[in-house]
C-alpha cells in the first residue's frame, strides 16, 4: 500500500515534467527534421537533415555563430577583470562601502531589454548624449554614429553587457574571496610574501573554482545574449550584430520557418553543451584530484 | 523668410537637435499621461462622427447605409459574443478602442476583446494563433503583402459567399480602383481594404517660396526652384536645401532604422519608378542588382547625404518630429503627415507623442518624384479562419468598412487610418477639416492613381527583410553592388526553398495587380479617378 501512495504522490510531478519538459523537447525533435515552415503548407513531410544542413550553408548562421564566440569571450573576460578588481577593492570594509555595493548591484535587476533601449537612447544620433560627453574629453565636435559604425556599434554592445553583468561577477567573486581565511595570509605574511605574491599564490588558487564557477554561468548566458541587441541594435545595420541566438529567433518567430530554427536551436545547444562539459570538467578537476 | 535661413557655420551641425531633445522628454511625460487619460475619459459618445455613424447604421432614409445597417442588423443575432480582434498598436488601435468598439457593442451587442502588436508583429500574432488553432482571433488587420501566404496557408477565409448573402456588393464599386483589386487573390476576395497607405511629397512652401533661396537655386542650376518631378532632381534640391539651410533645415529626412518602418518600401518606391523589376518571370532570378538597382541605391543613399544626421537609425516617427518641427524641408510618407502637419490629429491626447506642429498651412501636397508613390503596408480587413464566429467577424468588418462608418474612422483625429473610397476623397465633410483638406485628397487620390504596389507574393516577408537588412547595410558603408549582389542571392535562395515554379506562378499572379509595376499603374490602365 505504501508503495503504491509513493508513487501516487510522485505521479503529478512526473506527468508535469513530461508535459513541459521532456514533450516539448521530443516534438522540437522532431520538427527539426520534418519541413515544418509557415510559407511551405500545413504538412509535414520527412526532410531527414536538411533543416540542418540550411542552417551551415546559410552565411549568416556562420557569421552569427563567429560573432556570438568572440562576443561571449570578450564580454566575459572584461567583466572577469573588472568584476575581480572591485571584489578586491570592496573585501575591506570601509566608510560608505555598503551604498557604493548596493549601487554596484542594481543594474543585475534590470531587465536586458531595458538596459539595450537604455544604452540605444544614449548613443543614437541625433537624441543621444553620447557624442556630447565624448566632445567634453576630445578635443572637438565628436559626431560618431556609435549605432551604426563599426567599430563602435559592437564597443557599445559589449559595454552594455558589461554595465549589466559586471556586478554578478563581483558578487560571486567577493563572496569567493571573503571565504579566504585571514590565517593564510598571515602566514604567507611571516613567509615574507609580498602582497602581489599572496594574490598570486595565496587569493588566485584558492578563488580559482569560484571564478570558474562564474566563468561558466556567464559563458552559457551570454552565448545566449539576444535581449540587448534585439532592443539596440535589432540585427543591424545588415547582419552585423546578428548573435545566434537573434537568428534563431528570426528564423522561427519572425518568418516561421521553425523546421529550419528548431534545428539550429539544437545544433547551439549541442555545442553549447560541449563548451560547458568542457568548463564543468575543468571546474571539477580539483575536487577529484582532491579525492 | 530672412536670412537666417541661411547656414551659420559657427552653428555645430548636431545643435539644433536641442528642440528634439525636448521633444523626446515631452513624449515620454505626455504618452503617460494621455494612456491615463484616454482609458479615464471616453468621450465618444459625444462626438459627432459617432452620432453620425449610429444614425447611417439604424436609420431609415437619405442618411441610412444600407451596408452599415445591413451588417448591424445580421449581427445582433450574436449579441454577447466577445470578438477577438488584433490591430496595430498605439494610435491604430485607438479607433476599436474609443469608436469602433464600443460603437459596435451598443449596436449589436458584440463586445470587442482587442490585441494590440506592433506592425511586423500582428503578422506574427496572426499565424501563432493559426498554427495553434487557439480560436482567439476572429477579425483581423491584414497587410495586402501577407494576403497570398494567409489565403495559400488557409489563415484567412475568402468571403465572396458572405458578401453576397449580406447584399454588400455595392461596397467595392466606391473603393478607388487600385483598392478594389488589393483584396482579390486567385479569384476570391480575402477581405474588406481598409487603409489608403499611399505615400506622397510632403513639403514646405514657405521655403519652396523663399525668393533667396529661389535667386541662389537659379544661380547654381540655371533653372527655377520647384517642387521636384524625378529623383535625380529631389537628389539635387535636397542637398541644396541642406547646403544652404542645415542646420536650421535639411533638405530631406526620413527614418531608415531597421525593419521601422523597413527600407524595403523605399526601394521598391525608386526601383520600379526607375523601371525595374524584382525577378525575371521565366527563370525567377533577383534583379535587384543590375543597373538600375545600383542607381536606386546610390540615389537613396544621397538622400541620406541630404538628411540630418543619425537618419540612418532614425526611426519612423522620429522623421515625422524633425518634419513637424520644421528641421526638414520635404519627406516622403504615409497619409498622417497631411494631417498632423496642420495639427489635426495633435488635438487628441493620444497624439502627445509627436510634437505640436510648427508648419501649421505651409505644407503643399505632391506626388512623389518619378510620380510612382509606394502603395506600403495598408490593412485589409480579414477573417479569421479558426474564428469560432466567422459570421460575426465578418459582420463587423463589412460594417467598419462601409461608406459612412469607415468616412467616420478616416476622419477621427486619433488613429492612423487613411481614405481611400471614392467617397472619402469627395468628402465635404473632410475637406472642411483645414484649410488645403481638398487639396490633400485630390494628391492622395491622384497618388493612388500612379501607386506601386508592395511586392505581395509568397515569402514576401522574407524578400523584404533581405532587402531591409542589405540597405542598413549599405548605410552603414558596404559597397552597393556588393550589398545589393548578396541580396539577390539570399532572394535566390528564398526563391529555391519555397520552390521555382511556385514563386513564379506567385509572382505572376503579383503582377497582375494593378501598380506592380510602373507600367501598370490605375492611370496608366486608364481607370485613374479624378477628384
Amino acid at each position: 500500500m505504501d508503495r503504491h501512495i509513493r508513487w501516487l504522490l510522485v505521479t503529478p510531478a512526473v506527468l508535469i515534467v513530461i508535459a513541459l519538459t521532456i514533450f516539448p523537447l521530443g516534438f522540437s525533435l522532431w520538427v527539426s527534421f520534418v519541413q515544418y515552415d509557415f510559407t511551405l503548407g500545413p504538412e509535414h513531410p520527412w526532410v531527414g537533415l536538411d533543416n540542418f544542413v540550411e542552417n551551415w550553408k546559410d552565411p549568416v548562421w556562420r557569421a552569427s555563430l563567429w560573432r556570438t564566440v568572440w562576443f561571449s569571450l570578450s564580454m566575459v573576460a572584461i567583466e572577469l577583470v573588472l568584476g575581480m578588481l572591485l571584489a578586491l577593492a570592496m573585501l575591506r570594509p570601509f566608510r560608505g562601502r555598503r551604498a557604493l555595493m548596493t549601487l554596484f548591484v542594481i543594474p543585475l535587476f534590470i531587465s536586458p531589454v531595458v538596459v539595450g533601449g537604455f544604452f540605444d537612447l544614449f548613443v543614437r544620433r541625433p537624441y543621444g548624449i553620447a557624442n556630447q560627453l565624448a566632445s567634453w574629453v576630445w578635443p572637438g565636435t565628436v559626431t560618431i554614429d556609435f549605432s551604426n559604425d563599426s567599430p563602435w556599434l559592437y564597443i557599445v554592445l559589449i559595454i552594455a553587457d558589461v554595465w549589466q553583468w559586471t556586478p554578478f561577477m563581483f558578487i560571486i567573486i567577493l563572496a569567493g574571496l571573503a571565504a579566504i581565511p585571514d590565517t593564510l595570509y598571515e602566514a604567507a605574511d611571516l613567509d615574507g610574501a609580498k602582497p602581489r605574491q599572496s594574490f598570486l599564490f595565496v587569493t588566485l588558487p584558492l578563488v580559482l573554482p569560484v571564478v570558474l564557477i562564474a566563468v561558466t554561468f556567464r559563458l552559457i548566458d551570454a552565448a545566449k545574449l539576444f535581449d540587448i541587441i534585439f532592443s539596440l541594435t535589432r540585427g543591424g545595420p545588415g547582419t552585423d550584430t546578428y548573435t545566434t541566438s537573434y537568428y534563431l529567433y528570426q528564423q522561427g518567430f519572425e518568418f516561421f520557418h521553425l523546421g529550419q530554427g528548431t534545428a539550429g536551436a539544437w545544433m547551439f545547444m549541442i555545442m553549447l553543451t560541449f563548451v560547458s562539459y568542457w568548463l564543468v570538467r575543468r571546474l571539477l578537476k580539483p575536487l577529484e584530484e582532491a579525492a | 523668410m530672412s536670412d537666417e535661413v541661411f547656414h551659420d557655420p559657427n552653428v555645430p551641425q548636431e545643435d539644433y537637435l536641442s528642440g528634439l531633445r525636448l521633444a523626446r522628454r515631452d513624449f515620454l511625460l505626455k504618452s503617460g499621461l494621455a494612456a491615463a487619460a484616454i482609458a479615464a475619459a471616453p468621450t465618444w459618445l459625444q462626438s459627432e462622427q459617432a452620432a453620425a455613424a449610429i444614425k447611417a447604421s439604424t436609420s431609415v432614409g437619405a442618411v441610412r447605409d444600407p451596408i452599415a445597417a445591413n451588417a448591424v442588423a445580421a449581427a445582433k443575432k450574436h449579441s454577447g459574443f466577445s470578438m477577438g480582434r488584433v490591430n496595430e498598436a498605439g494610435p491604430q488601435a485607438l479607433d476599436d478602442k474609443n469608436f469602433s468598439g464600443p460603437l459596435w457593442e451598443k449596436l449589436t451587442g458584440i463586445k470587442t476583446n482587442l490585441t494590440e502588436a506592433p506592425f511586423a508583429q500582428i503578422r506574427t500574432k496572426i499565424i501563432t494563433e493559426n498554427l495553434a488553432k487557439s480560436g482567439a482571433l476572429d477579425s483581423v488587420e491584414v497587410s495586402p503583402a501577407w494576403i497570398p501566404d494567409f489565403a495559400d496557408q488557409g489563415v484567412i477565409l475568402p468571403i465572396d459567399a458572405l458578401v453576397r448573402k449580406n447584399k454588400a456588393q455595392a461596397t467595392v464599386a466606391d473603393l478607388h480602383p487600385l483598392y478594389r483589386a488589393l483584396a482579390r487573390y486567385k479569384g476570391k476576395t480575402w477581405g474588406f481594404f481598409d487603409d489608403g497607405d499611399v505615400w506622397a511629397l510632403y513639403y514646405r512652401k514657405d521655403i519652396f517660396a523663399n525668393a533667396k533661396l529661389k535667386a541662389a537655386y537659379k544661380t547654381k542650376f540655371k533653372r527655377d526652384l520647384r517642387v521636384p518631378r524625378s529623383w535625380d532632381e529631389f537628389n539635387q534640391v535636397a542637398q541644396f536645401i541642406t547646403d544652404q539651410m542645415a542646420p536650421k533645415v535639411y533638405g530631406t529626412g526620413m527614418g531608415r532604422a531597421l525593419g521601422n518602418p523597413g527600407n524595403q518600401f523605399y526601394f521598391f518606391q525608386q526601383f520600379r519608378a526607375n523601371g525595374g523589376r524584382f525577378f525575371n518571370p521565366q527563370t525567377m532570378k533577383a534583379e535587384i542588382a543590375n543597373a538600375i538597382g545600383v542607381k536606386t541605391m546610390n540615389q537613396i543613399l544621397l538622400q541620406n547625404k541630404a538628411s540630418p544626421p543619425g537618419v540612418e537609425k532614425l526611426d519612423f516617427v522620429s522623421g515625422w518630429g524633425l518634419w513637424l518641427q520644421g528641421k526638414t524641408a520635404m519627406i516622403m510618407a504615409w497619409p498622417p503627415t497631411g494631417r498632423i502637419s496642420e495639427n489635426i490629429s495633435q488635438r487628441d491626447k493620444a497624439f502627445s507623442f509627436l510634437p505640436k506642429s510648427q508648419i501649421v498651412g505651409k505644407v503643399g501636397y505632391a506626388r512623389v518624384p518619378g510620380q510612382n508613390g509606394e502603395h506600403a503596408g495598408a490593412f485589409i480587413k480579414c477573417v479569421m479562419a479558426t474564428s469560432e464566429n466567422q459570421d460575426a467577424a465578418y459582420l463587423y468588418n463589412q460594417w467598419a468598412t462601409s461608406p459612412s462608418i469607415s468616412l467616420q474612422r478616416v476622419m477621427l483625429p486619433y488613429t492612423l487610418r487613411d481614405p481611400y473610397r471614392i467617397s472619402h476623397y469627395r468628402s465635404p465633410a473632410y475637406k472642411k477639416l483645414w484649410k488645403g483638406a481638398d487639396q490633400y485628397l485630390v494628391t492622395l487620390a491622384e497618388a493612388a492613381n500612379d501607386a506601386v504596389l508592395d511586392l505581395s507574393m509568397s515569402g514576401a516577408g522574407d524578400y523584404a527583410n533581405a532587402l531591409d537588412r542589405a540597405m542598413t547595410s549599405m548605410y552603414a558603408g558596404k559597397d552597393v553592388k556588393e550589398a545589393l549582389d548578396e541580396a539577390a542571392r539570399e532572394w535566390d535562395s528564398i526563391t529555391r526553398k519555397l520552390g521555382v515554379a511556385k514563386q513564379r506562378a506567385s509572382y505572376a499572379n503579383f503582377l497582375k495587380y494593378p501598380g506592380a509595376t510602373s507600367k501598370n499603374t490605375i492611370r496608366k490602365l486608364g481607370q485613374a479617378i479624378k477628384v
